[in-house]
């Protein structure tokens, strides 16, 4: 990068964590160029990846896919909507788009979170694993297939919705998202630190690249 | 045809490169490293032809003390073509799934024990055509698991819709969202309806238009201002649709304006930077954050935290669950976000379509419990008959691909 | 034929999609569905990129608050679109590849995009230790408990963390606090992660029947009925 590109860079970087304190004109010129220059960065890169790359020399190449034809002339019905008599054909590609999108969702789910989740379940309390003995398994290990097996199964009364949570439904349920709330937790936890090292990037940026205090 | 042309010259050069390899093996007199045996070769089942499964036995000096490196794969066209390489795969490995095979051509297979930078071949495989079958036998397990979650969804369905009543408990964040809506009136401060980052491509972006549906209406009687910044082109026409369709609904369509919904950029955080912007100019009373969400979840929740709005948000994003949790009033948990429509619509064929996907929580609730059992009880030797039940359960659980 | 066009196209397209993953010959067509997909938000694009030169250009006509800004969207947005469609000062000239180094396009890219976007993502450390502070304040029992578990797994992955519960004698290990974490990440994590991932499938399957079904169609802009 050039000593120019950095200073642009560099204004810009303030710019942005400037908003911390407050809104202001200088977060408010970042982020109108940010806007600009995103947006016509997107319609370049997705125009030249889809439109020339994948459209275009799909049809035009020695061994023509027509099909893609289908997707332009629906990409076109979109832009009926600027055509206010016919404006409402331009629902046809969205209920395309919306049916090809359940129905992949159907399978991809169903095969990789359903069914590969609930065998993944289906392991013996008191042993490592399937076909280990079982004095293998350590007090710890039993407590943790304990508390997988108990806290998959409580997790899914918390998320049922045709029964009232009471009794000991209700305590099953009330298990299930203390166990969810765990999850969320040591979710949050692990990525504090993943965050940090964002920061510690951009201050390397404006202390070492631009400031050269640090090398 | 024109792939396979193109081969030809990696036909020579594998010919060399194999007559190089194997020449001075030979002339080491290296016997001591055995090839491996057994060398099958069959076509892949139940699929485009596009695959052929290989299996053979390992050599006997792979015992895992180093001194094989691996097994290296070749392949020759039928009739007999020159062997490339076109595979390898570590020590202690005895199966390969050849994926570069064309359908209806003959191939002939050969696993090489590769060793200290010599090869042991193995004997030349039977010949095998990948052949492209009707049905995906494979996956039966799937399609009647598949059948009965969605054949209790659509008899729930049906069942509402004949008017039988349908007992759905009440969802927190579901029921927040009419106070949210109220609080906007109250204070004379716009909503602000983010629908995640996603395309309408992703379901959770779905789901988050069916709800901007319910909450438009509402909106479009208590004429409480909506502001939607978008990120996706098609995301802003649907969402204009839905909110012209509330506002028609409620007989007031002139006061629907395009400028309700507005895209800002495809980039992810150009488009935070800029909600950021409108939520501290505009300070919305109400946050709806519903769809598909990532890193920007928390600098969203957060800066309209700073602005003392009330955020009810919902995703489908396991790990941006945390940070909603911690930084919104409600929050709807994955599950929830897909129930949230159905439910605020009150319509029964909608209801019914709840107790539905009950079922299909029953049925993993049940296998758990009997798979576990049955696990555990085997392996505490209780006999065979646990052992299978848990097999059992274990295999139609599995998805073979 | 405006409302009921839409919902036979969405029952086709999605019954016909889950109907081919059991038979071979069709199984590509999720792909080519993908395909087609891409090919229509290109092509919506262009609303979506009119509306932004609308909006702007309105506010600029019309002198409205704050236009300046709309006025240095703008310029942003066309100085991208020519630079990137046209490949201005692209050294391989017109037939060059868009991002070839020494570009405008590819200069704007590294000098104005990317510092911008990775600021605006390391924003982040902040609102992560304000999101930490909030929830430190833990108002009720299942906040106390994500706060603990965040805090745990937090020290675990520090020294301090180590120092902290060293003491802890070994046949009670599970208590030092970096083997905590780890019991934590493998056990209860899991757990709860499997629970909401079944869940979300179950939901993602009830919705997507919904929309097949046309008993969903909100997002046509038509009434469900």
């Amino acid at each position: 990068m050039d000593t120019f590109g950095i200073w642009v860079a560099a204004f810009l970087t303030l710019g942005i964590i400037s908003f911390l304190y407050r809104d202001n004109p200088w977060y408010k010129v970042c982020e109108s160029i940010f806007v600009g220059i995103s947006a016509g960065y997107w319609f370049v890169t997705l125009f030249y990846d889809n439109i020339l790359g994948l459209f275009w020399r799909g049809v035009t190449s020695p061994d023509p896919h027509y099909m893609l034809l289908v997707g332009a002339v629906l990409g076109f019905m979109m832009l009926l909507r600027l055509v206010p008599p016919i404006g409402w054909i331009s629902r046809w590609p969205l209920a395309f788009v919306v049916g090809a999108t359940a129905g992949l969702y159907i399978i991809n789910y169903f095969s990789s979170n359903v069914m590969l989740q609930v065998q993944s379940t289906l392991a013996p309390l008191f042993s490592t694993k399937f076909g280990q003995p079982i004095f293998e398994a350590s007090l710890y290990d039993t407590i943790g297939n304990l508390v997988i097996a108990g806290g998959t199964f409580t997790g899914l009364v918390y998320f049922f919705f045709s029964k009232e949570h009471k009794g000991v439904f209700g305590g099953a349920a009330r298990i299930g998202i203390w166990t969810i709330m765990i999850t969320f937790g040591a979710s949050f936890g692990y990525t504090v630190m993943s965050r940090m090292s964002l920061l510690i990037g951009r201050m390397e940026f404006i202390f070492g690249d631009w400031l050269r205090l640090i090398r | 045809m024109t792939m396979r042309g193109a081969n030809r010259p990696f036909c020579r050069f594998g010919l060399s490169f194999f007559i190089i390899l194997l020449l001075p093996a030979y002339l080491c007199g290296q016997e001591s490293i055995a090839p491996p045996s057994k060398v099958v070769a069959y076509d892949f089942k139940y699929d485009r032809g596009e695959a052929v499964e290989l299996s053979w036995q390992l050599s006997p000096d792979d015992k895992g003390n180093g001194s094989i490196s691996g097994y290296e794969i070749y392949r020759a066209e039928d009739p007999l073509d020159s062997f490339i390489s076109i595979g390898f795969v570590s020590a202690g490995t005895s199966s390969y799934r050849d994926k570069s095979v064309y359908k209806g051509q003959s191939y002939r297979y050969q696993v090489a024990t590769s060793s200290d930078g010599h090869l042991y071949f193995s004997e030349i495989s039977a010949a095998v055509v990948p052949r492209m079958e009707l049905i995906n036998w494979n996956l039966l397990n799937l399609f009647i698991i598949g059948l009965f979650l969605c054949g209790s969804v659509i008899f729930f369905i049906s069942h509402a819709t004949r008017g039988k009543k349908l007992f759905i408990r009440k969802i927190a964040g579901l029921e927040a969202i009419d106070e949210a809506i109220g609080r906007a009136t109250e204070m004379g401060r716009p909503i602000l309806f983010v629908p995640g980052i996603n395309d309408m491509d992703d379901v959770q972006t779905i789901a988050g238009i069916t709800l901007l549906g319910r909450v438009a209406k509402v909106v479009a009687d208590y004429d409480i201002r909506i502001n939607m910044p978008v990120s996706r082109s098609l995301v802003m026409t649907t969402a204009r649709e839905t909110i012209r369709e509330a506002y028609m609904g409620a007989g007031r369509p002139d006061a629907y304006s395009d400028d309700m919904v507005n895209y800002i950029t495809d980039e992810q955080f150009g488009y935070v930077a800029a909600v950021d912007g409108i939520m501290v100019r505009q300070k919305p009373a109400t946050c709806f954050y519903l769809g598909a969400f990532f890193a920007e979840s928390l600098i969203l929740a957060e800066t309209g935290n700073s602005i003392g709005a009330i955020q009810i948000a919902g995703t489908a994003q396991p790990a941006q669950l945390p940070f909603f949790v911690a930084a919104c009033d409600y929050t709807l948990i994955g599950e929830e976000l897909f129930a949230a429509s159905a439910y605020l619509s009150n319509e029964p064929k909608q209801l019914g379509s709840l107790k539905g996907q009950d079922m299909g929580k029953l049925l993993a609730m049940i296998v758990i419990i009997l798979g576990v059992l049955a696990a555990t009880v085997s392996q505490m030797g209780g006999g065979q008959f646990f052992t299978d039940i848990h097999q059992f359960l274990s295999n139609i659980f599995t998805v073979q691909n | 034929m405006k409302r009921q066009v839409p919902v036979i196209i969405t029952f086709i397209v999605g019954a016909v999609l889950i109907v081919s993953v059991f038979f071979p010959p069709a199984e590509r067509l999720g792909e080519n569905f993908s395909v087609f997909f891409d090919i229509i938000a290109v092509f919506a694009f262009f609303l979506g990129g009119g509306n932004l030169i609308r909006i702007h250009g309105n506010k600029i006509y019309r002198r409205q608050k704050d236009w300046a800004f709309s006025a240095v969207t703008l310029t942003g947005f066309i100085v991208m679109l020519a630079a990137g469609l046209f490949k201005i000062a692209n050294p391989n000239g017109i037939t060059g590849d868009v991002a070839a180094t020494g570009s405008l396009f590819q200069t704007l890219y590294y000098n104005i995009f990317y510092p911008l976007g990775s600021t605006m993502y390391a924003l982040l450390a902040f609102y992560v230790a304000s999101a930490s502070y909030r929830a430190f304040r833990a108002k009720n029992k299942e906040a106390t408990i994500l706060l603990i578990a965040a805090f745990i797994i937090l020290l675990g992955r520090t020294p301090l963390g180590v120092y902290a519960t060293g003491w802890v004698p070994e046949s009670f290990s599970l208590l030092q606090i970096p083997n905590l974490a780890i019991w934590i990440m493998s056990s209860p994590n899991l757990a709860g992660q499997r629970a909401i991932m079944i869940g979300i499938a179950l939901g993602v399957i009830s919705m997507s029947l919904r929309l097949i079904l046309g008993v969903e169609r909100t997002y046509l802009g038509v009434d469900n009925e």
